[in-house]
């Protein structure tokens, strides 16, 4: 049960009614006071004060003052009429507490209401600010495109003159021209076509002195440009520059290339060349180049140039150990065989050789052309000329034109029709 | 602004085409260009069109039985202003627009498509005997002189049995007394070649990776200064063509400005630092280039050796989707230019400012 104030006090005027309310001691907020049309309430608790007011006031416009332990209330009436009394009398509790509910109702409306205008508010000052600035910004576009359209109004202007100027020059030219000056730029006409219709002038030909006339006459002020009619140099001597261009491993041009994946491709194929089997305890002593069989071959091929053939044959040896599926080993082993007149042994290689380069592709024609006439040449070493023969054919087949395999193969031709005449 | 104190790049004038256009010039001392191309029924097609308010008056229309890929006045007195032009046969051809039913030169010069013409000694500008360079899909670049009919007066050819590859671009220079003048030549795989048609030997050659679409000295009537190389994929290089090192070469300095193709570069006639590079984006970018403090320095043998100097990006202005291929700027008007491109439009552009830069 609050404990209820009653030493209020209150006075009144036509429009007005001034109530103040001791509160001894308490400390009163503006929470504590809950006011509406018809019923204000203070409450602190324990405290409380409430009045059904007598008239209705004007809730929004009154207001209350907190001082020193007093509450001044300054309620503005809505009906400028004398009260009889603060509050209604013979007010019943049912009366009351519904009076009360409708009071707090009323209240939250009015919350509620406020609070939505406010939103309100905010929303049309956001729309306003974006308005003010899209008004700006557009102002700054215009005011740029206006800029430019005055250059361009400016340039075209200027062009519009210019283009007048040359016009008019042109016409003062051509006035000129079509008065006095007629006969003599009828001659230079006719002197033109002459040139354009003389045919072939001749590499060497001397300077023409085709338009000295002209300059005889003297009287081309029409054109203010330079007449570079002077002696003009003859026609160069034709000559003609022979170029290479820059080479690439790949017939495609850079732009159409993958460069990575080619340089991928160009060491696969090196590695492929080498041979991974290093289970060999010998070439565990050799250097790195050394197993290579490549390497290995060109070694050969300089010893073989030297004239060492039982070192180009080692070095041959050791790269067919590495990698015996290069047919070019065999056919160079063979040719150093054939040197040191070991003729079986250049025959197995001969053939070895021709093995690995079947299928006969065009590109080792070459390679298989030396194959063959190798054998030959053991075979007929050895006197089996008819097989010798045999193998300088195959070769003559891959290459009709050259001269020595023919030579050979008739002298070998030759040989045999000796021998079987002789048993 | 800042901004709007650099050079602007004004749309003076369109016009829209009905066939491929490949190449546009302006006829020295008018207001009147000329664009030539192919026409959708596989016939050359070259019109004449004037400059009248903001617009392009069609004048004349010349249809000739080929394609026409290229052409100049390069090699023309400024009284006669005949054309040539080189087309998808190989011809080269000289035409009088008077009269164009008969070409006052014909040759057929190339087995394949003429790809880039030029044209020194004439409008005045240079000295010697006018003469015209065409290079060509067949590998082969040819030096014509008008006087002399069928055979080229100089032919620069691959060796017997080496693979050709498509010369894209051909230019003059160093033409500046009647004895000396230089041929230069882009590639496709990347060459650029430098042939002396003085001592007709090769003078220099190098390889920038890419394929060169378009080369050209900044004057062809003085002692060579500069020349500009583009390629394909957004790069240019710029080389100093003042000192030559026995082995180095050129120096040069290179930019790599858009993503796509450079087509063509073409350097202000009134201002030879200034020029100007057309994109395969559609975009045309306008470039100046500073000297060094000093442009050749010893090396560590006391060889001369050039510097190159720097280049910074004026404006830049993307006019079309489809990449524009030819460029040229008016003689006669600073800063006036034509451009076309591959969406069949040609544009009139004016570039203001051009004084201040």
């Amino acid at each position: 049960m609050p404990v209820r104030l009653r030493e209020e006090r209150w006075r009144q005027t036509a429009s007005a009614v001034y109530l103040s309310l001791p509160v001894r001691g308490l400390r009163v907020t503006p929470a504590n006071i809950f006011c509406t049309e018809r019923y204000l309430k203070v409450s602190i608790p324990p405290f409380l004060f409430e009045a059904i007011l007598y008239a209705p006031i004007d809730d929004t416009n009154s207001t209350a003052k907190i001082e020193n332990g007093i509450i001044f209330f300054t309620l503005y009436k809505k009906e400028a009429a004398m009260w009889d009394s603060l509050t209604l009398a013979n007010a019943n509790k049912e009366k009351l507490q519904y009076l009360r509910e409708n009071a707090v109702l009323k209240a939250h409306e009015k919350a509620k209401e406020e609070a939505e205008a406010k939103k309100v508010t905010k929303q049309e000052h956001k729309k306003y600010v974006l308005e003010a600035t899209m008004r700006l910004e557009e102002a700054e576009r215009r005011r740029i495109e206006d800029l430019k359209e005055k250059e361009r109004q400016k340039v075209t202007k200027e062009l519009e003159l210019w283009k007048k100027q040359q016009e008019d020059a042109e016409k003062q030219k051509r006035v000129q021209k079509e008065g006095e000056l007629l006969p003599e730029a009828e001659q230079l006409k006719e002197k033109k076509k002459e040139k354009m219709n003389n045919t072939r002038i001749p590499n060497e030909g001397t300077c023409k002195p085709r338009i000295k006339a002209t300059k005889g006459c003297g009287s081309y002020s029409m054109f203010s440009e330079n007449l570079k009619e002077e002696q003009l140099p003859a026609p160069r001597s034709a000559a003609t520059i022979k170029i290479n261009f820059t080479s690439r491993v790949f017939p495609t041009a850079l732009r159409e290339s993958r460069v990575a994946e080619e340089e991928e491709w160009l060491c696969k194929q090196a590695e492929a060349r080498r041979t991974i089997s290093a289970d060999l305890s010998e070439l565990e002593d050799l250097k790195e180049e050394e197993k290579n069989p490549d390497w290995l071959k060109d070694k050969g091929n300089k010893m073989f140039a030297t004239g060492n053939y039982l070192a180009a044959v080692n070095a041959y040896n050791l790269a067919v150990r590495l990698n015996s599926k290069l047919p070019l080993l065999y056919l160079n082993r063979a040719a150093c065989h054939l040197k040191l007149r070991n003729l079986h042994k250049a025959i197995e290689d001969s053939s070895k050789a021709l093995e690995l380069l079947t299928p006969p592709v065009p590109d080792k024609e070459n390679a298989r052309v030396k194959a063959y006439v190798r054998r030959g040449t053991a075979f007929c070493q050895l006197e089996l000329y008819t097989e010798g023969l045999q193998d300088y054919e195959a070769a003559l087949k891959i290459d009709p034109k050259n001269k020595n395999i023919e030579k050979d193969a008739e002298k070998i031709r030759h040989l045999i029709q000796g021998t079987t005449q002789d048993t | 602004a800042a901004g709007l104190e650099r050079p602007q790049v004004v749309s003076h004038a369109q016009q829209a085409l009905n066939y491929t256009l490949f190449d546009c010039k302006w006829v020295p001392r008018s207001a009147r260009l000329l664009c030539l191309g192919s026409a959708a029924r596989g016939s050359g097609l070259l019109q004449l069109y004037e400059l009248r308010g903001g617009r392009l008056a069609l004048l004349r229309e010349i249809e000739k039985a080929k394609p026409l890929k290229c052409g100049t006045f390069g090699a023309t007195s400024l009284q006669q202003r005949y054309f040539a032009t080189g087309d998808f046969g190989g011809n080269l051809n000289i035409w009088n627009l008077e009269a164009p039913e008969i070409p006052v030169y014909s040759v057929k010069g190339h087995k394949e498509i003429i790809n880039s013409i030029d044209g020194v000694g004439g409008l005045g500008i240079g000295e010697g005997a006018p003469e015209i360079v065409t290079g060509s899909r067949d590998g082969t670049v040819k030096v014509w002189d008008p006087r002399q009919k069928d055979t080229p007066v100089a032919n620069m050819e691959p060796v017997q049995g080496e693979s050709k590859r498509d010369c894209w671009t051909v230019a003059f220079g160093n033409a500046y007394n009647q004895e000396e003048r230089v041929v230069c030549a882009g590639y496709d795989n990347g060459d650029i070649k430098l042939f002396d048609l003085k001592t007709m030997s090769l003078r220099w050659e190098t390889n920038i990776k890419n394929g060169v679409c378009s080369v050209e000295f900044d004057r062809k009537d003085v002692n060579m200064n500069k020349l500009v190389a583009t390629s394909l994929e957004g790069k240019f290089h710029v080389f100093d063509m003042r000192t030559q090192h026995p082995t180095k070469g050129f120096a040069s300095v290179s930019e790599k400005a858009q993503k796509s193709t450079i087509w063509q570069v073409r350097h202000l006639p009134q201002n030879r630092d200034i020029f100007m590079t057309s994109g395969g984006a559609g975009s045309l970018h306008l470039w100046k280039y500073e000297y060094p403090a000093q442009r050749s320095k010893k090396d560590s043998e006391g060889a001369e050796m050039g510097v190159a100097g720097s280049l910074s990006l004026l404006q830049n202005v993307t006019l079309s989707t489809q990449p524009i291929s030819s460029l040229d700027w008016s003689p006669d008007k600073k800063g006036l230019c034509v451009c076309g491109a591959f969406d069949q439009t040609v544009r009139v552009l004016i570039v203001t400012k051009l004084n201040k830069v």
